[in-house]
């Protein structure tokens, strides 16, 4: 039954779309990790990035999680003499993490979410109203 | 003769068919919301003459079977039948990925008022069919 292969479709992009929503909360959980040891390389920001595959199965394109990918922009630095981290310089790198980018990219994220729960409630709807039709 | 070999019946479950592949393809536009160039796809409208065309016809062409083993070689899925084309592509975005959930929404809501008609008109036949026997 063709409704069941469009539940599963759905299903991969909740599933794509929660991974996704997990490198999120873990850049945004790491915003501030610097290194441990002094001028060392503090938390790099993660980006993660879909692909559509084929399913030979459902016969359909489904969406998966692909690489996730190391974001090569600079560092912040400050200058933060007294911190563990700090060289000799007395320069602290932290993360390149924009807690603003990462804000809009989870409400991005679950917006996408969203949209495929919409899409199993509606066909979860018109399996019923097929299977209605046993009761007329 | 099945019920679902009269006109009536065949053409709602052409209807039927048609939608449910439609509801498949708006899933996979769904999962793929976000997916680097992807292109969004919709089935064509279904054809009113053609459709008529097979359901006043009851005799198919089909491959002579002379012996009780031999396969009817009939397609073997019946919701394949059903012609694709390229999504509109409301707007690209900079990844080159042309789905608008909005527009998706849209669709996905016609979607279910359509199957929604279908199966009633059904429901109705069936009643008419019914009222006929005299089984009220």
């Amino acid at each position: 039954m063709d409704f069941l292969k469009t539940l599963s479709i759905a299903a991969s992009g909740l599933k794509a779309q929660s991974g996704r929503m997990r490198v999120i909360a873990e850049n945004i959980a790491n915003a501030d990790s610097t290194a441990s040891s002094p001028g060392g390389e503090p938390y790099r920001r993660r980006i993660a990035s879909f692909r559509a595959s084929f399913d030979r199965e459902l016969q359909a394109q489904v969406v998966a999680l692909g690489r996730v990918q190391n974001d090569r922009t600079d560092f912040v630095t400050r200058h933060e003499p007294g911190h563990p981290a700090a060289d000799a310089k007395g320069d602290v790198k932290y993360p390149n993490v924009n807690p603003l980018i990462e804000t809009v990219d989870m409400r991005e994220a679950q917006r996408s979410y969203e949209a495929n729960l919409n899409v199993i409630g509606a066909t979860r709807r018109m399996i019923t109203r097929t299977l209605d039709l046993l009761r007329a | 003769m099945p019920v679902t070999d009269l006109p009536l019946f065949a053409m709602l479950k052409t209807r039927m068919y048609w939608l449910e592949e439609r509801q498949k393809l708006l899933a996979e536009n769904v999962a793929n919301a976000d997916t680097p160039s992807y292109r969004g796809r919709d089935l064509k409208q279904l054809d009113f003459n053609a459709a008529l065309r097979s359901a006043s016809s009851t005799s198919a062409v089909t491959l002579a079977a002379t012996a009780p083993g031999h396969l009817s070689g009939a397609a073997g899925s019946e919701a394949t039948r059903f012609a694709t084309e390229r999504g509109s592509g409301f707007e690209v975005t900079p990844r080159g990925n042309a789905v608008t959930l909005e527009e998706e929404m849209m669709k996905l809501a016609q979607n279910q008022m359509d199957h929604q008609a279908a199966t009633a008109l059904y429901a109705r036949g069936l009643g008419m069919i019914k009222a006929a026997l005299g089984r009220k």
